[in-house]
């Protein structure tokens, strides 16, 4: 016994088994309680319950629901959510943060001066007390009655009233997918042909596809439109209700604009870190070449700094889709919302956990999946510019 | 399994025994064999990636071999925990790039090992370090970093730290290869004399000058094996293999 | 891109000013942009803050609410809920000494003369146990106040402080396992640090306050609060094990052959020459691990603690200062910025330092 501690091979394998297996246990052991505690509560274990009615309802959907809809078309409804705050979230924050990591790249002091203001006050307040402050805000507006108005919109304490077009979901759908195609298709048009073209060609080739696109949207839009309906619909006052036009949830709204001005600050350090990263030498030698400086931006430093920003930005991106969660802070039903109320009041504790498991790690792989490619097809080859 | 006292006299310091050793499958020690007597000074040498690095390492078990068997101090090397650390208290090493503790002085270098491996008290630990780093000739540098030292004062420290644990056995990792040529000397200097104390050494090196002065024996390495071996009047003048031959024309230059 | 320019002899002040701020039109025109934006946040802010503000509570909440500017009289009234929570009244100098308590030790570990495990060990040792004495009495004639009544402030640091007492060796500890060269060991605690990382906190502190007392038997279970500083530390070790890991890596192999080589064993090596310089290469990292994990001690309100985003909706909430929540939300996001600027500060100055010590 004594020599087969001594021996390193044995002594492996016997730490090995030893760690593995005490951590199956300990899980195993959790599980097993937490089975029976809940059978004691008269709850089976089992994924059946997903079939079943809710019998509650969530205050946000792009999906209809009702209360009487099953669990599963609840969970749906909440990665949807999730994903939509997200990539709302994401967008915003993204402006926010190139706009302030150029100017804090600038070679203006005072522009510098207000990034850095900017950076240092938003970065340093926690996100969930930016929520609780939106939030409070917003459901301090006026109430409908008295609602502040703005280019058609309606301000009120329930909400923001923007005019919404008279479509259906699906055509709507279609017009936002053309006008993301309408953004992307020209980048992409216009990456084969890089500097082989001249710059106006390549700039009518984009032009031309984007208004194509535009247009192809606005049909979509006017061949959808509900029938004896203006193709918008203003919000109104019409007793002591708002009728019309599309209501964002302050839930929303205040989620969305911390995400944006929290994740803004993040995401300006990571824009300036990105210029900082480009090395001095290139910038003089496209500086030297003749180049305009709109051209040693666009050509020189823009795609060296996307390049040195991407990785940390993915890692960004994936932090401020998980920040979302903090929709339970103000009642916005994301996905871990769901998860919360169904552990509330369906009581099945274990298979809601590892559904929110699941989908979190789903949301993160694929995320991480698909940063991955765009940094290969990205990447320099070899790595002339280190060091 | 009982191991036997390391430090009994009698029997070879090291005897390695149809060594084997792969890096996945490439096999870079091949079958070899090698005896050294106690207070025996011998000098390795050979082109890069010949294994000769690969063997010295294995000798106190930084690298674990495949097969065969290898002796050090009459007790063998093998998945025994307690026969790897009694065997590397005994064994000195000194690396090609220094490996000193960067984060501490050194006299902290030279007196931890003592300290917390020997379990020695901390005033007679720091007298051994005086003494060696006496020896060494650097005893004014004792409470500087390693990084505001030079290679070749590195290189000392790192002679001073392995000889502080008052091993039997020096193994020496080409500790002249990343110096200045001004520095090599400083620590050649060095060695010659702990090679004139009677210490045992195994040396990794190319300085062929250090070889012909203090060797026993010197062995040239190619392909992981050895090709030849003898003492150095002889290796120096009348080589039998081709690859020595030409290995040295190379070494010791035009 | 700085323009190399040959200076002219001492160019005047008005010179030097075009120069830094109009060169161009185009720099005129940001320069005026930025400046017309500053003074107009400046203006209101100070307008708001100060100039226009009500300071004191003599006129109650009425002659407050009148007021153009901002009412910091319901901080005037209701500070102490903000920062003691419920802590009984007549006890609340005792959850102030701790909430120092917190200050010190931390003022105590930038200190570089305190950078040694042990010291630190020591440092944050005591001041838990200062603070635990301190907040919950029973001994040394204090009164017993228990958990339940801690809040505000204090509650913040508390679970801060545990967090980070409990995660950081947890770290270390992960870290080391996940470089382990026994591949059972590092692959599964791979998973365990990647899976912890993949996880909202929200959804981990839920899981532990309401999920764990199920998996757990009834005299495991504890009190939520522990429960809670429990799932927040594990999610700290879990982004700490890879900034350390990350620290570990950036240690050469030379180091751990020489002191093998020199018969340490694996704790030895593990504790006098890799950690050491581990940590020095992960201190930056890791003082900004501290800063967001300081500012994420703030979720644990979503599990119903009353810590100090909590107790401020208290302050503002109920009865008649409904209408001040700006101000409310305000003195705490001053209080977080206090904590977290000065240490985010602290850490761009480390590594300016360290980054110049190295050359």
């Amino acid at each position: 016994m004594v020599s087969l501690l001594r021996n390193q091979k044995a002594r492996n394998v016997l730490l090995q088994v030893l760690y593995v297996g005490s951590l199956a246990a300990l899980v195993l052991a959790g599980v097993m309680i937490a089975r029976r505690n809940l059978a004691e509560q008269g709850i089976t274990s089992g994924f059946d319950f997903l079939y079943k009615s809710t019998g509650w309802d969530v205050n946000f959907s792009l999906l209809p629901a009702t209360a009487n809809d099953p669990y599963w078309w609840f969970f749906l409804i909440g990665i949807i959510n999730t994903l939509f705050l997200g990539s709302v979230g994401l967008i915003l924050a993204t402006v926010v943060g190139t706009i302030v990591g150029l100017a804090r790249t600038s070679s203006n002091e005072l522009a510098r001066l207000l990034g850095r203001t900017y950076v240092d006050i938003f970065r340093n307040i926690p996100l969930i007390l930016q929520v609780f402050f939106w939030y409070a805000i917003i459901t301090h507006l006026p109430t409908p009655r008295a609602a502040h108005e703005a280019w058609g919109m309606l301000l009120t304490s329930r909400g923001l009233y923007v005019p919404a077009p008279n479509v259906g979901g699906v055509a709507m759908a279609l017009a936002i997918l053309t006008v993301i195609a309408a953004v992307v298709l020209p980048v992409w048009l216009g990456r084969t042909s890089r500097l082989s073209q001249p710059i106006g060609k390549r700039l009518a080739i984009q032009l031309a596809g984007m208004a194509a696109a535009l247009a192809c949207a606005v049909l979509v839009l006017l061949v959808a439109r509900l029938p004896d309906a203006p193709l918008l619909d203003f919000p109104a006052l019409q007793g002591l209700n708002l009728k019309g036009g599309l209501r964002i949830p302050p839930e929303f709204s205040a989620l969305a604009i911390a995400i944006a001005i929290y994740g803004g600050s993040y995401i300006a350090e990571i824009v300036r870190g990105g210029f900082k990263a480009i090395g001095k030498g290139q910038v003089e030698a496209a500086l030297s070449m003749g180049l305009s400086p709109w051209r040693v931006f666009t050509l020189v430093k823009l795609p060296l700094a996307l390049r040195a920003m991407l990785p940390i930005l993915a890692n960004q991106y994936v932090w401020l889709i998980k920040a979302t969660t903090m929709g339970i802070a103000v009642g916005f039903t994301d996905f871990f919302m769901v998860v919360a109320l169904t552990i509330n009041h369906s009581g099945q504790t274990l298979e809601a956990i590892g559904i929110l498991m699941a989908g979190f790690l789903t949301i993160n792989l694929s995320l991480a999946a698909v940063f991955n490619r765009i940094n290969k097809a990205i990447a320099l080859k070899g790595n002339q510019l280190r060091g | 399994m009982i191991s036997g006292n390391a430090t009994e006299s009698g029997g070879p310091a090291v005897r390695i025994e149809n060594l084997d050793k792969y890096y996945g499958s490439f096999h870079a020690l091949r079958k070899v064999n090698l005896s050294v007597e106690r207070g025996e000074r011998i000098v390795i040498c050979g082109p890069s990636g010949s294994g000769k690095s690969t063997m010295i390492r294995c000798i106190n078990r930084l690298e674990q071999h495949n097969g065969g068997r290898i002796t050090v101090l009459g007790t063998e090397l093998n998945d025994d925990v307690g026969n790897i650390d009694e065997i590397r208290r005994e064994v000195g090493m000194v690396f090609q790039h220094f490996n000193l503790f960067p984060h501490m002085t050194v006299l902290e270098n030279c007196m931890i090992a003592p300290m917390i491996v020997r379990k020695r008290p901390r005033t007679e630990a720091e007298a051994t370090a005086r003494r060696y780093l006496e020896k060494v000739r650097i005893p004014e540098q004792a409470m500087k970093f390693p990084g505001q030292l030079s290679g070749g004062q590195q290189q000392r420290v790192a002679i001073a730290r392995a000889l502080c644990m008052q091993p039997q056995i020096m193994l020496f990792d080409e500790p002249t290869s990343a110096l200045d040529p001004e520095m090599i000397a400083e620590v050649l200097d060095v060695m010659v004399t702990l090679a004139s104390e009677g210490m045992t050494m195994i040396c990794v090196t190319h300085e062929m000058g250090f070889a012909r002065r203090v060797a026993d024996r010197v062995i040239f390495m190619d392909g992981g094996e050895i090709v030849e071996e003898a003492p150095p009047e002889e290796f120096f003048t009348s080589c039998r293999n081709e690859r020595t031959r030409q290995f040295l024309s190379q070494v010791l230059g035009h | 891109m700085e323009m190399v320019i040959v200076a002219p002899p001492a160019p005047g002040r008005l010179e030097d000013l075009r120069r830094r701020f109009f060169a161009t039109p185009l720099q005129a025109l940001l320069s005026l942009a930025s400046l017309a934006i500053m003074v107009f946040l400046a203006w209101n802010l100070l307008n708001w803050a100060i100039f226009s503000a009500v300071f004191t509570t003599s006129g109650g909440p009425e002659a407050c609410q009148a007021a153009a500017g901002a009412c910091w009289s319901v901080i005037a009234a209701r500070w102490r809920i903000i920062l003691f929570g419920l802590y009984p009244f007549e006890e609340q100098w005792r959850s102030a000494l701790a909430c120092v308590t917190v200050v010190v030790m931390t003022v105590l570990s930038c200190i570089p003369a305190f950078w040694t495990g042990r010291r630190i060990a020591l440092v944050w040792g005591a001041g838990a146990v200062l603070y635990y004495v301190l907040m919950k009495g029973g001994v040394l004639g204090l009164t017993y106040v228990g958990e339940e009544a801690w809040g505000g402030l204090a509650l913040t640091l508390f679970i801060f402080v545990t967090s980070c007492l409990i995660g950081f060796p947890l770290a270390i500890c992960l870290a080391l396992m996940r470089r382990s060269e026994l591949p059972w060991i590092s692959r599964t605690t791979g998973i365990i640090i990647d899976g912890v990382r993949s996880l909202p906190l929200i959804s981990i502190l839920f899981t532990f306050a309401i999920v764990l007392p199920f998996a757990l038997p009834q005299w495991l279970a504890g009190d939520k609060l522990y429960r809670v500083i429990l799932g927040s530390a594990l999610f700290f070790s879990a982004y700490q094990a890879e900034i350390v890991r990350g620290g570990m890596q950036g240690v050469p192999n030379g180091q751990a052959e020489a002191a093998m080589a020199l018969g340490m064993s694996y704790w030895q090596r593990i504790s006098r020459i890799l950690l050491p310089q581990a940590m020095r290469n992960a201190l930056p990292a890791t003082i900004n691990q501290f800063v967001i994990s300081f500012k994420e001690t703030s979720l644990v309100v979503i599990v119903g603690f009353f810590e100090i985003l909590a107790s401020g909706n208290a302050a503002y909430g109920t009865g008649e200062w409904r209408f001040a929540y700006i101000e409310v939300y305000a003195f705490i996001a001053f209080i977080y910025f206090v904590f977290v600027f000065s240490l985010s500060r602290y850490g761009a100055f480390l590594e300016r330092r360290m980054s110049v010590g190295e050359r």
